[in-house]
C-alpha cells in the first residue's frame, strides 16, 4: 500500500511537473556577480574564495566530484580506494583525458604526474604563498616538512624546484600514468572527500615549463590549460566572462550550456532590472526587491518567487572569553558573565531569535533556523541518517515552521536569575555590556544588528544585558578581531571536505587548527576554570570521536557526542542558515549540492526553464527531490 | 614659447614626482596588515605573512622602498598587481582598461560640447524667452537630482522602451555604449549649456558689443563673431583637460554600467590595497591633470591674442 501510495505521489509530481518538463531549456545560460566579486586570479590552485573557485571548477576537474544529493562521484578519478582503513589511498585515473587550451586546441593529455605538479605548487611557499596548504599538511606525510623546506630556500631556487626533492618527502606517488597513490599521515577514512577540493587539482607539467613559475602566478584565462567542462574564451575584466563548451570534455553523458555568460554588475538592483528586460536567467533578490514582489499578487513575478536551497555555510554565535576595552584592559564583567555556564544558557535557551531570522528570510524565517554546529548532508551513517540529525535527537529539538523550538521562555528566566545571582556574588554589576561590531558603511548590516539588539531587549531585558552595535571601517580582523573589541560574534563556517572534524576541529581547546576557538573565542587567553573544564571535555570528545578509523557509523555518533555537548553547554550557539528568494530559470534541486569541496557552482546538469520557474514548481521540485532521496 | 615649454615641462616633472612620493609614503605609513586579505589573515600565521612581506621588500624602510620604486620607474617598470589582477604586470592591467573610457569620455565630451554650446547660445541669444526657462530647468534638474537616480531613469527607460542593453558589452560594443554615453553628456552638457550662456550674457552687457550693434553688423555675426569667440575663452582652457581626462573614466557611470574603464581601477586599487596600482594610477592622472592645464593655457592663447604665456610687460 505504502508502495503503491509513493508510485502515486511521483506520477502526480511528474504530471504537474509535464509543463515545466516541455517547456524550452536554456541553452546559452546568462547570469551575473557583483563587482565586488570580480576574480583575482585564474590559478585554481592558489584561490581560496568562492569567486573564483565557482568558476574554475567549470574549467578544471579535480579528482572527484559531487552529485545533487552531495554524493561523491568520480573525476578525473573512475575509482577509488584504500586497503588499509584510510591511511593510503589509490585514485586509479580514465584514460584519454586532454588538456586544452582557452580555444580547446589540445595540448596533452592529463597524468598521474599532474597531481604531483599540482600538489608540489600548492605546497612550496615560494610559488603558492602558503594558499591552500593546510589541508595536505595537516592529512599527508611529508607535506609540512616539504612546505617548511621551499620556505628556507632562496626564492629563486624555491621557483625552479621540480618534482624530485618533493617526491622524495611528500607522500603522493605516481605509480604510473593513471594510477595515484597518497599516503596520509594516520588513517583518514574521510580522505577521499577531500579529492573534490581545490587543493589537490592538477596543473600540466607541460604548461607549468612553458609559462614558468611566474607566468603560473599570473596566468591568465588565455594562458590557462583546461580539463574541464568548459574553457573561457571571453574575460573582461568588471565586465563579462564567457565560458563555452569544451568540445573535448571526456564526459559525454552530461549537459552542458552551448555557454554561460557572467555579467558583472554594480548590484544586485541592476540585476534585478537586467532580469526584468529579460538579459539574465536568474536573480537572487534583495531584501526591497523581495518584499515588493511578495506583497504584490498582482505583480508579474509574484508567483515566480523560488525559495533557493540552502548554502553549505553553518552560522554561530562565537562567543569571546578574554574580551578587552577600547583602552586595551580586560573587560571583566564581560569575561567573568561569559565564562557562567548559566549566563550563556540564558541566551541559548532565553533568545527567540524569529525576528532576527526575518532579516536572512523574510518569508521563511524559521526555514533559517539553525540547531547544530554541523551543516546538514555533510555527512550520514549507514541507515541514511544525516549526521546532524543524530545531534539534533541528542539535544533534543527538532525543527519546525511554526515555532522557534529552541526558545523555552521559562527555562531561559530560570537560568538569567541563577546567573545574576551567581555573578554578582563575584562582584558583576548589571546589565552587562556588550559590544557586537558591523562595518559602517553597511546599512543592511546595521539594520540586521538593530534586530539583533531589540530581540535581546525582548528576550532577556534590559536590566540583564544591553547590547551596544559598534562600526568598524573595512577589516573585522585587523580593527576588531586583533585588538579583542567584539563580546561575540557570528560567522559562518563551509566545510572543505566531508567529515564533522573540519566542523568541530574548529572548536577544540589547546589544538593549532582550531581556528574559531583561538582566533575568535579566544579560549585559549580564558583563565575560568569550570569553562576550560568544559572546552577540555568537549576536545577530549572530538579526539576520541576523530580516533575512531574502522567504523564510520561509530566515528559520526561519537562526533554527535561531541557536538550535543559543544551546544547544551553553549559553548557556542548555533543560529542559522542563509537561504535566500530568487527568480530563475534553473531548478536548484538538479544542481549539484555538497556540504563540503567547491563542486557546487558546476554548470552541468542544470534543469532549466527559459519562462522563469513559477513557486509551484518549486515546491514540486523539492518534493519529487525529497521523494528520490528516499 | 620654447623656454616656457621647458619651464613648465621641467615644473610638471616635479609636480607629478611630488604627488607620486607623497602617495608612496603615505601607503607605506598604514599598517602592513592591509597587505593581506581577511582570508589569508586567518589562514596565514604570522611567520607566513612576515616571511611574504620580506621576499616583496616591504618590511625595507620606506626610504629603501621609495629609491627603489624610483629605480624602477625610471626604468618604466611599474611592477605587478598583487590584488586586481595577481601577478599581472600593471601596465598590462591598466592598457586594457583606458582605452575603453577614453572612446566612451571622447564621444561623450564631443556630444556635450556641441550640445551645450549651442544650447547656451541659444539661451543667450532668447535670454528670458521660453527656450531659456527649458534650458535653465533642465540644467537644474540635472544638477540637483541625485547622479544615480538621473542614471537609473537613463537604465529603465533605455532598457525597457528602447530595447537598449543595461550593461555595457565587449560584444556589442555600439549598442551598449548608448546608455553610458548619455548618462556621461547629461551632467556635462548641462554644465557647458550653463556656463556658455552665462559668458554669453556677460558678453552681450558689455560696451563693445553695443558699439558693434550700433555699427550696425548684423545679430549673427554680433553673437558667433564678437560674443561667442570671446566666451569661449574660458570654457576653453579646460577642454584639453577635460579631454584627457577621460582617459580616467567616470567612477559612477563605468561601476553603473560594468564599463571596464579606468573609473573605478583607483578605488578597487586602493580598498584592495594593491599599491602598485595606486602608484601607477597616480602617476598617470596627476600627468594628465599637468598636461591638461598647460595645453588649455597654450589653447587660451590661440582663441585669444590678447593672452600671453611669456611676460612682456604684462599677462600670465
Amino acid at each position: 500500500m505504502k508502495r503503491i501510495f509513493a508510485l502515486l505521489l511521483t506520477l502526480a509530481m511528474m504530471l504537474s511537473l509535464a509543463g515545466t518538463a516541455f517547456a524550452e531549456p536554456i541553452t546559452d545560460f546568462v547570469t551575473y556577480q557583483t563587482t565586488a566579486n570580480e576574480m583575482e586570479t585564474f590559478n585554481i590552485l592558489y584561490s581560496q574564495y568562492a569567486k573564483e573557485l565557482d568558476v574554475l571548477t567549470n574549467c578544471i576537474d579535480g579528482l572527484l566530484s559531487n552529485d545533487n544529493y552531495g554524493n561523491l562521484v568520480p573525476g578525473l578519478a573512475e575509482t577509488w580506494e584504500t586497503l588499509d582503513g584510510g591511511l593510503t589511498w589509490t585514485f586509479n585515473l580514465r584514460k584519454g583525458v586532454k588538456w586544452v587550451d582557452y580555444q580547446a586546441n589540445e595540448k596533452a593529455e592529463v597524468v598521474a604526474e599532474d597531481f604531483l605538479w599540482g600538489l608540489e605548487w600548492v605546497l612550496n611557499e615560494k610559488k603558492n604563498l602558503a594558499a591552500n596548504m593546510s589541508m595536505p599538511s595537516e592529512m599527508l606525510v611529508g607535506a609540512q616538512e616539504y612546505f617548511d623546506y621551499t620556505k628556507e630556500l632562496p626564492e629563486a631556487d624555491a621557483l625552479a624546484l621540480g618534482l624530485e626533492k618533493f617526491q622524495e618527502m611528500v607522500g603522493i606517488k605516481a605509480v604510473d600514468d593513471y594510477t595515484l597513490v597518497f599516503t596520509c599521515k594516520a588513517p583518514m577514512p574521510y580522505f577521499a572527500t577531500l579529492g573534490s577540493y581545490n587543493c589537490l587539482y592538477p596543473v600540466s607539467g607541460k604548461l607549468l615549463a612553458e609559462l614558468g613559475a611566474e607566468g603560473m602566478k599570473a596566468v591568465s584565462y588565455d594562458t590557462l590549460w583546461y580539463n574541464g567542462p568548459y574553457t573561457m574564451t571571453t574575460y573582461v575584466q568588471n565586465n563579462e566572462k564567457v565560458l563555452t563548451k569544451n568540445p573535448t570534455y571526456w564526459n559525454k553523458d552530461i549537459q552542458t550550456f552551448n555557454t554561460v555568460t557572467v555579467k558583472m554588475v554594480d548590484s544586485v538592483d541592476i540585476a534585478f532590472q537586467m532580469y526584468q528586460t529579460g538579459e539574465l536567467d536568474n536573480v537572487t533578490l534583495n531584501e526591497a526587491n523581495l518584499q515588493t514582489i511578495y506583497r504584490s499578487p498582482s505583480h508579474e513575478f509574484h508567483n515566480h518567487l523560488n525559495e533557493a536551497r540552502p548554502t553549505k555555510y553553518s552560522y554561530q554565535i562565537h562567543l569571546v572569553y578574554d574580551k578587552k576595552l577600547e583602552d586595551g584592559s580586560p573587560d571583566v564583567a564581560w569575561n567573568t558573565a561569559i565564562a557562567n555556564e548559566a549566563f550563556r544558557l540564558s541566551w541559548y535557551y532565553g533568545m527567540d531569535f524569529t525576528n532576527y531570522l526575518g532579516r536572512i528570510n523574510a518569508i521563511n524565517p524559521l526555514n533559517c533556523t539553525n540547531y547544530c554546529y554541523t551543516a546538514a548532508n555533510l555527512v550520514a551513517t549507514s541507515d541514511g541518517k544525516d549526521y546532524v540529525q543524530h545531534v539534533m535527537d541528542l539535544i533534543g529539538l527538532q525543527p519546525s515552521s511554526e515555532t522557534y523550538t529552541r526558545f523555552d521562555a521559562e527555562k531561559g528566566a530560570a537560568y538569567k536569575q541563577q546567573a545574576m545571582e551567581e555573578l554578582s556574588a563575584k562582584g558583576v554589576t548589571f546589565p552587562i555590556q556588550m559590544d557586537y561590531y558591523v562595518q559602517g558603511s553597511n546599512q543592511s548590516a546595521l539594520d540586521t544588528a538593530q534586530v539583533l539588539k531589540q530581540t535581546f531587549i525582548d528576550c532577556l531585558g534590559e536590566d540583564y544585558v544591553v547590547m551596544n552595535i559598534k562600526t568598524f571601517v573595512n577589516s573585522l580582523i585587523k580593527e576588531v578581531r586583533a585588538p579583542q573589541l567584539a563580546s561575540f560574534y557570528i560567522n559562518g563556517w563551509g566545510a572543505d571536505y566531508g567529515d564533522p572534524i573540519n566542523y568541530l576541529g574548529q572548536e577544540t581547546y589547546g589544538k593549532d587548527n582550531a581556528f574559531y576557538s583561538s582566533a575568535y573565542s579566544k579560549i585559549d587567553l580564558a583563565t575560568d576554570e569550570d569553562l576550560i573544564a568544559q572546552y577540555k571535555e568537549f576536545t577530549a570528545l572530538v579526539d576520541a570521536a576523530a580516533a575512531i578509523n574502522d567504523d564510520l557509523d561509530a566515528r559520526y555518533k561519537a562526533f554527535a557526542v561531541a557536538e550535543a555537548y559543544m551546544i547544551e553547554h553553549a559553548l557556542v550557539i548555533p543560529l542559522y542558515v542563509n537561504i535566500s528568494w530568487q527568480l530563475t530559470g534553473v531548478n536548484d534541486y538538479s544542481k549539484i549540492f555538497a556540504a563540503y569541496g567547491i563542486q557546487n557552482n558546476r554548470y552541468i546538469n542544470w534543469e532549466t526553464n527559459k519562462q522563469g520557474y513559477t513557486t509551484e514548481d518549486y515546491v514540486n521540485f523539492a518534493k519529487v527531490y525529497e521523494e528520490n532521496r528516499k | 614659447m620654447l623656454l616656457y615649454t621647458m619651464k613648465r615641462l621641467l615644473q610638471s616633472i616635479v609636480t607629478v614626482l611630488l604627488v607620486v612620493t607623497i602617495v608612496f609614503l603615505l601607503l607605506r605609513l598604514l599598517p602592513t596588515d592591509y597587505y593581506f586579505t581577511e582570508e589569508q589573515l586567518i589562514k596565514l600565521t604570522d611567520q607566513q605573512r612576515h616571511d611574504q612581506l620580506a621576499a616583496a621588500g616591504l618590511l625595507d624602510s620606506p626610504f629603501v622602498q621609495l629609491f627603489r620604486f624610483y629605480e624602477d620607474l625610471a626604468n618604466l617598470d611599474l611592477g605587478t598587481s598583487r590584488r586586481i589582477q595577481h601577478g599581472v604586470p600593471v601596465t598590462q592591467v591598466i592598457g586594457g582598461k583606458f582605452l575603453v573610457s577614453m572612446r566612451l569620455g571622447l564621444i561623450s565630451l564631443a556630444i556635450s560640447l556641441f550640445l551645450g554650446v549651442v544650447m547656451g547660445v541659444l539661451q543667450a541669444r532668447y535670454k528670458d524667452k521660453f527656450g531659456d526657462h527649458v534650458g535653465t530647468a533642465y540644467t537644474v534638474f540635472v544638477n540637483a537630482v541625485p547622479t544615480l537616480i538621473t542614471y537609473s531613469l537613463v537604465l529603465v527607460i533605455g532598457a525597457r522602451l528602447f530595447k537598449l542593453p543595461s550593461m555595457y558589452s565587449v560584444r556589442n560594443v555600439a549598442r551598449s555604449s548608448i546608455l553610458p554615453v548619455v548618462c556621461l553628456s547629461l551632467t556635462s552638457t548641462a554644465g557647458y549649456m550653463l556656463w556658455t550662456r552665462r559668458y554669453m550674457v556677460d558678453e552681450l552687457n558689455k560696451d563693445y558689443i553695443k558699439l558693434a550693434r550700433l555699427k550696425g553688423l548684423s545679430s549673427r555675426k554680433v553673437m558667433y563673431r564678437h560674443v561667442l569667440r570671446n566666451a569661449f575663452v574660458p570654457l576653453a582652457q579646460y577642454l584639453p583637460y577635460s579631454m584627457l581626462l577621460t582617459i580616467g573614466g567616470s567612477l559612477l557611470v563605468e561601476r553603473f554600467f560594468s564599463v571596464p574603464g579606468m573609473g573605478t581601477l583607483l578605488t578597487d586599487a586602493i580598498s584592495r590595497y594593491d599599491t602598485s596600482i595606486v602608484q601607477a594610477v597616480v602617476i598617470l592622472y596627476a600627468s594628465l591633470g599637468v598636461l591638461g592645464v598647460f595645453l588649455g593655457d597654450v589653447l587660451m592663447t590661440l582663441i585669444d591674442p590678447r593672452i600671453r604665456l611669456t611676460s612682456k610687460g604684462n599677462t600670465r
